[in-house]
């Protein structure tokens, strides 16, 4: 697997009188577990959108590297996975249906497909409702769908914005240890979520209040700087001072 | 990534077909509602004037007046109302839309051969009406001096032989439903498309589709090409209702006209993912639709109002809008047996605007989410 990083530097984003992103330099070194953590409102998902070429920044940059070296995006692109935060999957379409359609997409091999489905069918356990459309769907295995889709093409990055936002508890931490299990594959995953308790599970975290960037760093250490028992703390103090 | 990959356009309109197979309502709106609108307002729409209510003032009574009455009734455009008060009221209180005047003496010279007046008076303030009721009267004109003098009336020294070509006995349908039918085909490529688009940009489906390979110009013919076979299908449902319910002749080639449906159908589709790419939403996308699909079309395009006696201005601007080719070209095959020389600028308008529309749409499809 190529070992992928992402750096901004400065990174703006304003839509018209919006600052929602005020000159945010971020380090998502490679094949680790970043946590992108912050309030509705913070510009996690403009964060998430910039890393993922589908905004451009007003100013600033997105450096990405490959194995240490600098590449355009135009490199990293195909081995980049996106999962947006709004429900974005057809509900008419079921499970295979979707992994087909995305199978098409990328343009997989049919031993690679098949390997590949069943791998993540199994992870995910959503083997047993192939034939179930997403619609009917629970909010959890529907975030599963989202993630298999994404996964299907076996990534070097992984952009994942709230994907456990409205899942239930028991759902969430099957997520996450889907999610460790992908960082420990060296695939550089870039979570961003609302949940303050989602911090302490990620190797890395970034704390984004309001556009800004109030910490960044391994989550224990973040604390520890910030002589705060935890990450709600943190944003309250910065609310605050 | 570079280049259009075929089997990606071909997934994205097998995932389309999918969609449309799963909802019944697109399904019953593309192939049901064209055939019954074009059923429903065919039989609506006639520009023949039936059922004309004459005052009829007959102060002669004589046999001639009555001759005349009768033939006038026996047209079958006409209902006379006897009055022994002043017709001209019954215009006004809108009880009769013209008033015959049958002035004494009127049979007495008729009987003698002399020439023998009757006044005929018509309700001008709907001119289209009044038009249509003068054109009826040179027919009573005729069959009425025949059954009174035994002939018809001396011909002037000028004549003009008028004669209809192709749409001889003037019914309005056979005129009407191939228009009707370019309308409503248009309109419903158009919102097809422009709310299949719309919604994959507000349910948030475009944004994980543009950050997969997918290209574009795949996903648009991926898109368009469902939606255009669907809407063929309607067209074939409105050809075989013109031919079997109104039975509008076809004299042209099947090939020109399914050549004509083409190409109309790629500048409807291209105007309604233009539409979709602009505006992003469904409910905006639907209205834009409606307003850019259904009025120009319904008054610009020649269906109801000639474009030679538009002013020269729109006259140019109706070479804006595919119905207005369409039109002729439908028009032409049904009833003229239009042939390719006499159907080649309106093919050829059709395909340039259905270039140009295409490719303002792929120019306004964005790869990214900016606004």
């Amino acid at each position: 697997m190529p070992g992928f990083a992402i750096r901004t530097e400065g990174l703006k984003k304003n839509f018209g009188a919006v600052r929602a992103l005020r000159g945010v330099s971020f380090d998502f070194s490679e094949g680790l577990l970043h946590g992108l953590i912050g309030s509705n409102g913070a510009g996690k998902t403009t964060t998430m959108r910039l890393l993922a070429g589908l905004l451009k920044p007003s100013a600033g940059s997105v450096r990405y590297s490959l194995d240490g070296r600098p590449a355009e995006f135009a490199q990293v692109r195909p081995g980049l996975a996106y999962m947006p935060q709004q429900a974005s999957l057809y509900p008419d379409l079921s499970i295979d249906e979707h992994l087909q359609f995305f199978r098409a997409l990328y343009r997989l091999d049919a031993a690679t497909y098949a390997r590949r489905s069943k791998e993540l069918l199994g992870i995910t356990r959503l083997d047993k409702f192939r034939e179930r459309r997403a619609g009917q769907l629970s909010g959890g295995m529907y975030k599963k769908l989202g993630l298999m889709c994404a996964l299907l093409q076996s990534p070097s990055v992984l952009l994942l914005d709230e994907p456990t936002n409205g899942v239930d508890p028991i759902s969430r931490r099957e997520f996450w240890e889907l999610l460790y299990a992908l960082a420990a594959d060296k695939i550089l995953v870039i979570v961003s979520t609302a949940y303050m308790d989602e911090a302490e599970r990620c190797s890395r975290v970034h704390l984004l209040d309001a556009g800004a960037l109030l910490a960044s760093g391994e989550p224990r250490a973040v604390l520890k700087e910030r002589g705060a028992a935890n990450f709600e703390e943190i944003f309250i103090k910065g609310a605050n001072g | 990534m570079t280049g259009f990959d075929l089997h990606r356009a071909w997934s994205v309109a097998r995932k389309e077909v999918m969609h449309i197979l799963r909802d019944p309502f697109t399904l019953a709106l593309a192939l049901g509602l064209p055939v019954m609108l074009v059923t429903f307002f065919g039989y609506a729409i006639d520009f023949e004037v039936r059922d004309i209510k004459v005052a009829v003032a007959d102060r002669d009574s004589g046999p001639a007046a009555r001759r005349l009455k009768e033939i006038f009734s026996a047209s079958g455009y006409f209902r006379l109302l006897e009055t022994d008060g002043n017709p001209v009221e019954m215009l006004d209180s809108r009880r009769a839309d013209a008033a015959l005047f049958i002035e004494p003496g009127f049979s007495r010279d008729a009987l003698a051969g002399r020439p023998a007046r009757a006044q005929f008076v018509l309700d001008g303030s709907d001119n289209s009406k009044g038009a249509v009721m003068m054109g009826y009267l040179p027919g009573i004109q005729r069959a009425a001096a025949l059954r009174l003098y035994g002939s018809e009336p001396a011909p002037a020294p000028l004549r003009l032989e008028t004669r209809f070509l192709f749409n001889p006995e003037l019914n309005s349908r056979w005129f009407m439903v191939p228009g009707l039918g370019a309308i409503i085909i248009g309109l419903l490529a158009i919102l097809l498309t422009a709310m299949t688009v719309a919604r994959e940009w507000e349910n948030g489906s475009m944004e994980l589709l543009l950050s997969t390979p997918v290209r574009p110009l795949e996903i648009i013919i991926g898109k368009l090409a469902p939606y255009g076979l669907l809407v063929l299908t309607g067209v074939f449902f409105v050809y075989l209702s013109a031919r079997l319910v109104f039975g509008v002749p076809f004299l042209g080639s099947h090939l020109l006209f399914l050549l004509a449906c083409l190409l109309f159908i790629t500048a409807a589709l291209s105007q309604g993912l233009f539409i979709s790419v602009v505006t992003r939403q469904q409910q905006v996308a639907m209205q834009v639709g409606i307003i850019s699909g259904l009025l120009p079309s319904m008054l610009l395009s020649g269906f109801i109002f000639p474009v030679e006696s538009m002013p020269p201005f729109f006259q140019y601007f109706t070479m804006l809008l595919p119905p207005r080719w369409f039109i002729v070209a439908a028009r032409g095959s049904f009833l003229k047996g239009a042939g390719a020389a006499e159907l080649a600028v309106p093919l050829l308008a059709l395909a340039g605007l259905s270039l140009l529309l295409l490719t303002l749409a792929l120019k306004k499809f964005k790869t990214d989410l900016e606004p």
